[in-house]
């Protein structure tokens, strides 16, 4: 681990968006947010035990809400366990369900279009699909994670490539999740079971490995999601240590982010409504000073609410800024660059 | 008879049943070995909670009502430390609480790590966390005991449930007992208690809870409890409590319940004298020579004649979670997270048993009271579903080592006996056995190629899936 110079100010936050909810405006247990050319967000609820309110939830930084898609179950435009989101060059959103082991396609507006994919280990089938990205020609790259390979398909689902057999060496894949194509071109891989980001070059070559297991600067805990921007940081959500890390192009910590979420307008609306529980909340101490192993962030983010709780993915949008989607807190932090 | 018998006995109680290569090497070592080893499991392996998370998001929050209880499930089905396991569950039985007024399935799920935590220390340090534990708090409203104005629920549910039984103190003990634990609250107590009894998750989910003991609304004052005087705090009457022979009894009679043989339940305690008055005392010897140590009183039934004894094997009824962890570990179903998580939890509450949510702070009714027309169907249906699916990996390798061992040619009876022997030597009666021999003599002239694999694979499945619906499959 190269550690460079920390800036504590690389990213300062700005606000949170979404709040949790079952169903409609809101989301419930999100997994992945992707965004349009146009600003518009979308953001998939994995919901609880019971299959109600699995849906993709869209609407903007603004807080304005433009409806929901997709429903529990196993026919067309319908999910069961939503994982992955990526849009592609013409507005289009793809869904990827590690159950049902395909990938959907949906139209800017939630439309459902087609879908592929069928469970197997052969070329183009899929095991468990999570994280999808884009490149700049329209290929998706998936995320086959039990097949512990990185699958890459036109838009319309045909085959394309795969790279990454399981195993530890570089190149190699343990249960891989989130992935991102930086504007260069490489391909970025959260190596979830490897406690490590992987950068391949578009064909697959293995080119760097960045981060190792642990809780230091720069070590990961299971990275469920990478996102690179145009300067070559890379932003990582270590998800089991409830914390967001930017590195330097050359992999060197520059810092981290713990979370530090206020009330979304969505939030602020509901506790106006409710004025009950916004009164008894204003007299919570919502940051107790409880002391908590250092190996245990779950624990201390479960009772302390402004920070992570489950950050899973990361997104860029073109102004860099960087969205953070938590699924234990069902809302999404939004930081933008700093110093 | 054959250690591996006995062996068969003592995971079907101590554990969640065991395959027949398990049992073979735990004969290899002894009962004794095998009592030690299942005590003290080492470095627990299972199915590890990042990989939980990670497929199931839901299982990582706050969890909504199953939440709690289907992570637990999932480490019943996995873990190399099933005794442990066993006795969560065993606290959980006689300390219920439920999500129904709990509504906070983080607080369930913390209070089942605290039951691991203290799985078979001390019963006094268990008793003290039972009520430092948020969950007990709200469930037994102790957030209410104040000061000026006592709530006896936590109280007298603690003397009359949790540790003594009725007819061992007096309404006055229990006022006393509540005024000791006055001032032991929860944290925030009324944004959370508000949340609770709104069932509201918004804005951002639940935030877990933690104990506080608020020194200023403790009544500090002078108690009399049990025939002793002083200005007692909880842990002070929780001393006396354990001093207690009734409390010696009242934990003696639950192990013996829930580890060798039914007891009548419960509230008939104080008119009805336990089965074997022997085996108590042998218990509550081991509780006073330990200093109330329950791993010692573990070492002591186990090993006793009255638990060895064949009069006590399948003398119990399987809990439907004892059922369904213990089909699961013999299917391997879960060897990854899986949606079919949720079907299996569901199928132990259509069979009266719905983890973490008990009808009431009573828990439940063990024995033959698990049976009705009901729940009969679902634990037949679900045990034949599972171990008739020959895709199951766990299904798949008893089919194949049963093939291996016995070739194609085997006698309806060898089969029989096959079969029998991998889902961790069953021993059935001989109407039973009886009938599973008719049932693969019928399959072995039913058609297809007899002389086939996939004849023989056909077969060994029908059998199995045909134990699995044997009364004495649902036995322990």
């Amino acid at each position: 681990m190269t550690s460079t110079t920390t800036r504590p100010n690389f990213l300062e936050y700005g606000l949170t968006v979404g709040m949790t909810t079952m169903e409609g405006r809101g989301f419930y247990y999100p997994v992945d947010t992707a965004l349009a050319s146009d600003g518009r967000m979308y953001t998939a609820s994995r919901t609880i035990d019971v299959g109600r309110g699995v849906r993709v939830t869209m609407f903007d930084i603004d807080s304005e809400y433009f409806g929901t898609f997709g429903s529990y179950g196993e026919g067309d435009g319908q999910l069961v366990w939503p994982s992955g989101l990526a849009v592609d060059s013409r507005d289009r959103v793809y869904v990827a369900d590690e159950h049902l082991h395909r990938i959907s396609a949906f139209d800017h507006s939630g439309n459902f279009l087609a879908r592929w994919g069928t469970l197997g280990t052969r070329e183009g089938e899929l095991d468990t699909p999570s994280g999808l990205a884009f490149d700049a020609e329209d290929h998706l790259y998936v995320s086959d994670t039990y097949n512990n390979r990185i699958q890459v398909f036109t838009a319309a689902g045909e085959f394309l490539l795969s790279f990454g057999p399981k195993g530890k060496s570089p190149g190699q894949l343990n249960l891989p999740w989130g992935l991102a194509v930086a504007p260069g071109g490489d391909v970025y891989v959260a190596d979830w079971g490897n406690d490590r980001i992987q950068r391949f070059s578009p064909d697959g070559k293995p080119l760097a490995v960045y981060g190792a297991s642990g809780l230091g600067d720069g070590q990961f805990r299971r990275p469920s999601g990478v996102a690179v921007d145009p300067e070559g940081y890379m932003y990582v959500a270590d998800w089991g240590n409830e914390r967001v890390q930017v590195l330097d192009p050359d992999g060197g910590f520059v810092m981290g982010l713990r979370g530090q979420a206020t009330l979304s307008r969505w939030a602020e609306n509901f506790l106006s409504i409710n004025v009950e529980e916004g009164q008894a909340r204003a007299r919570a101490d919502l940051e107790p000073g409880l002391e908590f192993p250092a190996d245990d962030p779950h624990e201390e983010s479960s009772h302390i609410e402004k920070l992570f709780w489950s950050p899973v993915s990361v997104k860029l949008d073109a102004e860099g800024r960087l969205y953070v989607t938590e699924s234990n807190r069902h809302r999404i932090q939004v930081y933008s660059r700093g110093a | 008879m054959s250690d591996v018998e006995l062996i068969a006995h003592l995971m079907r109680r101590a554990a969640f049943g065991a395959t027949r290569e398990q049992l073979e090497a735990s004969a290899a070592k002894g009962y004794e070995a095998t009592v030690e080893e299942l005590l003290n499991p080492g470095q627990e392996q299972r199915m590890g909670d990042d990989l939980i998370r990670r497929f199931h998001p839901e299982l990582s929050g706050m969890l909504g009502s199953r939440g709690s209880g289907e992570s637990w499930l999932y480490r019943m089905a996995t873990t190399t430390a099933p005794l442990q396991e066993k006795m969560v569950l065993f606290w959980h039985t006689i300390f219920a609480t439920g999500y129904a007024k709990v509504t906070h399935g983080k607080a369930l799920s913390d209070q089942t790590r605290m039951f691991r935590r203290h799985w078979s220390g001390s019963f006094r340090t268990l008793l003290v966390e039972l009520s430092k534990d948020p969950a007990m708090i709200i469930w037994l409203d102790n957030q209410d005991n104040h000061k000026r104005g006592i709530n006896e629920n936590f109280g007298r549910e603690l003397l009359e449930l949790f540790s003594m039984g009725v007819g061992n103190y007096t309404e006055q003990d229990i006022k006393e007992c509540a005024r000791a634990f006055t001032g032991w609250t929860i944290y925030n107590r009324e944004y959370m208690e508000l949340r609770s009894q709104r069932d509201s998750d918004w804005p951002y989910g639940r935030i877990s809870w933690h104990f506080v003991y608020d020194p200023e609304d403790h009544d500090d004052g002078e108690k009399e409890f049990l025939g002793q005087r002083g200005r007692f705090n909880g842990e002070d009457v929780i001393d006396i409590i354990c001093q207690q022979e009734a409390t010696a009894r009242f934990i003696s009679r639950h192990l013996y319940n829930t580890f060798v043989a039914d007891e009548p339940a419960v509230p008939q305690w104080p008119y009805a004298p336990p089965a074997d008055a022997s085996a108590i005392d042998q218990l509550c010897q081991a509780y006073f020579d330990s200093n109330y140590d329950i791993h010692t009183m573990l070492r002591v039934l186990f090993n006793s004649d009255f638990f060895r004894s064949r009069s006590a094997w399948y003398s119990k009824v399987k809990s439907p979670v004892e059922l369904v962890a213990g089909v699961l570990r013999l299917t391997g179903e879960f060897e990854r997270p899986r949606r079919e998580l949720l079907d299996r939890f569901y199928q132990a509450e259509y069979m009266g048993q719905w983890l973490n949510n008990p009808a009431s702070v009573e828990g439940w009714h063990q024995g033959t009271e698990w049976i009705d027309t009901g729940t009969l169907v679902e634990r037949i249906n679900f045990a034949t579903q599972q171990l008739g699916d020959a895709t199951r990996p766990g299904v798949r390798a008893m089919i194949e080592r049963i093939a291996l061992a016995n070739g194609e040619g085997t006698s309806p009876e060898g089969l029989v006996e096959a079969c029998l022997e991998q889902v961790g030597t069953l021993a059935v009666a001989d109407d039973t056995r009886r009938i599973l021999v008719d049932f693969a003599s019928a399959l072995g002239s039913a058609g297809g190629d007899p002389d086939s694999p996939e004849e023989a694979h056909r077969r060994i499945a029908g059998v199995l899936k045909m134990v699995a619906s044997t009364h004495e499959f649902q036995r322990s």
